[in-house]
């Protein structure tokens, strides 16, 4: 039993606005009293809820091979030293996984949401999490470029596409469903990509990304995950494409949806020379249409190394940069393209995107909307994420940032005009509540009676990336983890799981279909729940 | 430059009609994969199997594997290097000496007729094997096959996979990774990961002499390693863990009998392409298995007083 006292209580969920309130825990969830146990004085201290990311890439296939591509990082980068409770590990780019979990909770975040899941492979993404201590996890699956499932949407066969769909979850034993590219995974499968939304893809005569993208968002929300279908948008990184991410939006017709990383997704222009923050644009479609979240993708100046889904995407920043390239096609269901980056102040098409990141969190005015997020590690990394939240509540440290940009950048983007500054509170919804809401993790994110007792509390700093890169105390589940500055336990992380409604056919109908593309026993390819260390099955009501 | 670019094995199955075999001997020693994989499944996009693909063994000798090949390029031993630096060079019309080419032992139509196919293919995958990776210039060789790949990608879709060994090789080297950013070749006595190949690799820490202890799971040095490691493997406490008495057993203090993976025994392989496969045991052993036996003996050194001493828990960059 725990009890945290005098601190300034930062709850959006329950619009508590920093509050001097006392928060009791007990077997891990937040009670209305305790009767004993230890007392943490807060007094003049910060309190927020954990930190929860809705969009990182931390395990699986694809960052473990970013990490074999990188050993020079791992060579200088921070190192974590093994004691007889605590593994070693290595942090930078690509931290090892008992790392990332020491950095995750060392920042105060202690859920995140693995963001892109081959089901092939996703046995080896659970033993990955399972290593991944602390923080609680969640993963999603790609399914915007399985062919059995564009065969079954090109033929108008909704209903058992939408039971395919529900038994790959389950099958990869994940929380949800991921759309990359839709169709341009596919169709990279022949060096070809899809850019349109409204052109059939290459391999199909009339299936185009616009009818992956509705009918995906309506099976997500049919199956009642509790998180809508997450969509990386065609097109991604391209001059131009804020056109494809607002046609995009367009398809939803309605349905939920959370758009990924929309850094990425906002840009004017024609080409890398005319290159300009669209912006404006897409916050302004945000800020009429609550039914759909984001997550910022923010850009932060440095080396880091990139990786995604998105195949083609890879092989243009390849052939632009010149630098190392990692592909991983992965059969039937998507691919993977790795390559280190620098993001550099004095590149113009850089210098822009770290723009664009800011702008879009600090053009779209809901908070419950737009999350904080790197695209770790695409972005920057995520244990950067201090710096992002210092530049949303300094205006006038955004200024002295902009200093440093090349003058030709002046009217390509909009934040030298933008004066808003966050609230502690607004970064408490966009670092916690709000992604919590989005994933429908209910006990995540609040300081409510009968949620997880995951609590980060700061001592009041002037400096606030400092103030958020060192939190005075973290609290998992009602444990003490961080505690000045050092790693005091290391419990296990939960996996949150779902299993979807199917027909009970589902299996009968696919065994045929998977036998001819894949190259896995049949009843080899679901994971078997033994393999997840602290499986959480959560609800998923149908919407019938 | 460079880098990997490579695919699942359902992807040649699935897509590829032009197969390279560099440097390999499927045929006898991954005898499934023609089968399995690269020459004979039908498919969607290749209905007539075999008849749909091109292949093409790249080897020093004509093996058992050049029978089941279209093409068969007789490379001179230790030219791959500079026959592979040729094709890159042809891919993107380079000028290249005759001289050059006459040395490596394949002539310039194999060249031109070769780089002609691997331009015309939808999906091209290059596979290369022991032959490539372990003869001189070893991974020099396979980065500049893998980078011939990534760069047949300005043409068409083209990718590369090397031919692993037996054994769950692939699976040491995916957890190594994620537990410490390396594949093998690590060292912990700074307490975190360092990797340096040549210096941290079994066989060096052997022959050095540095190991004070050897604790080996489902290995057999003592067949394959240098005498000098094997001596220095007799000299100090060496325990193995194998459902067999090998060669390792005999030179050991302690031999402790385990269950067999995959027979007896449940876990993980990782296939040649990463994918993990779930091995179901169909037998029960009287034998512990192998993650039973580490545990117990993890269990009893817990109990131990701790090695290192106390500092801090981390350092913030290192030098
Ligand atoms: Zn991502």
């Amino acid at each position: 039993m725990l009890r945290i006292t005098g601190g300034k209580v930062y709850d959006p969920a329950n619009g508590i606005d920093g509050e001097v309130r006392e928060l009791c825990v007990s077997d891990g969830k937040f009670v209305s009293a305790v009767e004993s146990g230890r007392t943490i004085d807060a007094t003049g201290m910060i309190v927020f809820p954990g930190g929860v990311d809705v969009h990182t890439h931390v395990a699986g296939g694809a960052i473990n091979f970013a990490r074999a591509m990188t050993p020079e990082d791992h060579r200088r980068t921070q190192a974590f030293i093994r004691s007889q409770t605590r593994r070693s590990g290595l942090g930078g780019m690509a931290p090892t996984t008992f790392a990332t979990g020491y950095l995750y909770a060392g920042m105060g975040w202690t859920t995140v949401n693995e963001a892109a899941v081959p089901v092939l492979s996703a046995r080896h993404t659970h033993e990955e999490l399972g290593d991944i201590p602390i923080v609680d996890k969640s993963t999603l699956v790609l399914m915007a470029n399985n062919e059995i499932v564009l065969d079954l949407l090109e033929n108008g066969e909704y209903e058992r596409a939408k039971n395919i769909v529900a038994w790959y979850i389950w099958a990869a034993k994940s929380y949800g469903v991921k759309a990359v590219n839709p169709g341009g995974v596919a169709a990279w499968k022949w060096g070809k990509d899809a850019k349109q939304l409204t052109s059939s893809i290459e391999g199909y005569s009339k299936l185009t990304p616009g009818d992956i993208i509705l009918q995906l968002a309506r099976i997500c929300d049919d199956l009642g995950l509790p998180h809508p279908m997450h969509l990386h948008c065609n097109n991604l990184g391209a001059p131009g494409n804020i056109s494809t991410t607002l046609d995009t939006l367009q398809h939803l017709e309605g349905h939920r949806a959370h758009i990924a990383h929309s850094q990425y997704h906002a840009y004017g222009g024609d080409d890398w020379d005319e290159m300009r923050s669209e912006t404006a644009q897409l916050a302004e479609y945000f800020n009429t249409h609550p039914n759909i979240t984001t997550d910022a993708g923010a850009v932060l100046f440095g080396d880091t190394v990139t990786i995604t889904a998105d195949g083609p995407w890879q092989h243009l920043l390849y052939k632009l940069t010149g630098r190392k390239w990692g592909n991983l096609d992965i059969e039937n269901e998507t691919g993977c393209g790795i390559v280190p980056y620098t993001y550099r102040p004095s590149n113009l098409v850089n210098a822009i995107q770290w723009s664009v990141g800011l702008e879009l969190l600090l053009l779209i005015k809901n908070p419950w909307q737009v999350f904080l997020s790197t695209d770790h590690p695409n972005g920057g990394c995520f244990w950067r994420y201090p710096e992002i939240i210092q530049l949303l509540m300094c205006a006038d440290f955004r200024k002295e940032c902009l200093k440093k940009l090349p003058d030709k950048i002046k009217q390509r983007i909009t934040l030298p005009e933008i004066v808003r500054e966050y609230t502690l509170y607004e970064i408490a919804t966009a670092m916690s509540a709000g992604p919590a809401r989005a994933l429908g993790l209910h006990q995540k994110g609040n300081l409510g009676v009968g949620c997880d007792a995951d609590v980060v509390i700061y001592e009041h700093d002037d400096d606030v990336a400092r103030m958020f890169g060192h939190p005075r105390y973290v609290i998992k589940g009602g444990e003490v983890v961080i505690e000045e500055g050092e790693i005091r336990a290391t419990p296990d992380g939960r996996e949150f799981i779902i299993k979807p409604h199917y027909d009970p056919g589902t299996e009968q109908f696919l065994q045929p279909l998977f036998e001819d593309c894949y190259t896995m026993a049949f009843e080899n390819y679901p994971v078997e729940m033994e393999r997840l260390e602290n499986p959480d099955i959560r609800d998923c009501v149908p919407n019938l | 430059m460079g880098g990997k670019v490579t695919c699942t094995l359902g992807e040649v199955k699935n897509r590829g009609d032009f197969i390279i075999y560099w440097g390999g001997n499927p045929a006898e020693c991954h005898p499934r994969h023609f089968t399995k994989y690269a020459l004979m499944p039908k498919s969607k996009f290749l209905p007539n199997g075999r008849k749909d693909r091109t292949v093409v063994l790249v080897d020093i000798r004509p093996t058992k594997s050049a029978k089941a090949a279209d093409i068969f390029l007789q490379v001179r031993p230790g030219k791959d290097f500079e026959l592979i630096t040729i094709l890159r060079a042809m891919i993107k019309d380079q000028k290249i000496s005759a001289e050059a080419v006459a040395e490596t032992g394949v002539t310039l139509e194999q060249c031109t007729d070769l780089v002609a196919r691997m331009k015309k293919a939808k999906f091209g995958c290059v596979f290369f094997g022991m032959g490539l990776s372990m003869t001189r210039g070893k991974h020099m060789n396979s980065a500049a096959l893998l980078t011939l790949a990534a760069e047949m990608n300005a043409f068409t879709k083209f990718v590369a996979m090397p031919m692993r060994g037996h054994g769950n090789v692939t699976g040491a080297d995916v957890v190594m990774r994620w537990q410490t950013g390396y594949p093998f070749g690590i060292t912990f006595n700074r307490g975190y990961p360092r990797y340096n190949p040549g210096e941290f690799s079994t066989v060096d820490v052997l022959v050095r002499g540095d190991a004070d202890a050897a604790f080996i799971i489902g290995a057999d040095p003592g067949a394959t390693m240098p005498q000098p490691a094997i001596d220095h493997l007799a000299r100090i406490p060496t325990i193995v863990l194998d459902p067999h008495i090998t060669h390792t057993s005999k030179l050991s203090r302690v031999h402790i009998t385990t269950a067999v993976a995959g027979i007896s025994a449940p876990g993980t392989a990782y296939r040649m392409d990463e994918i993990p496969l779930p091995l179901k045991p169909a037998l029960k052993s009287p034998y512990p298995t192998d993650e039973e036996v580490v545990r117990r003996i993890k269990e009893s050194i817990a109990k131990k007083p701790f090695w290192m001493p106390d500092g801090a828990q981390m350092i913030a960059a290192q030098v």
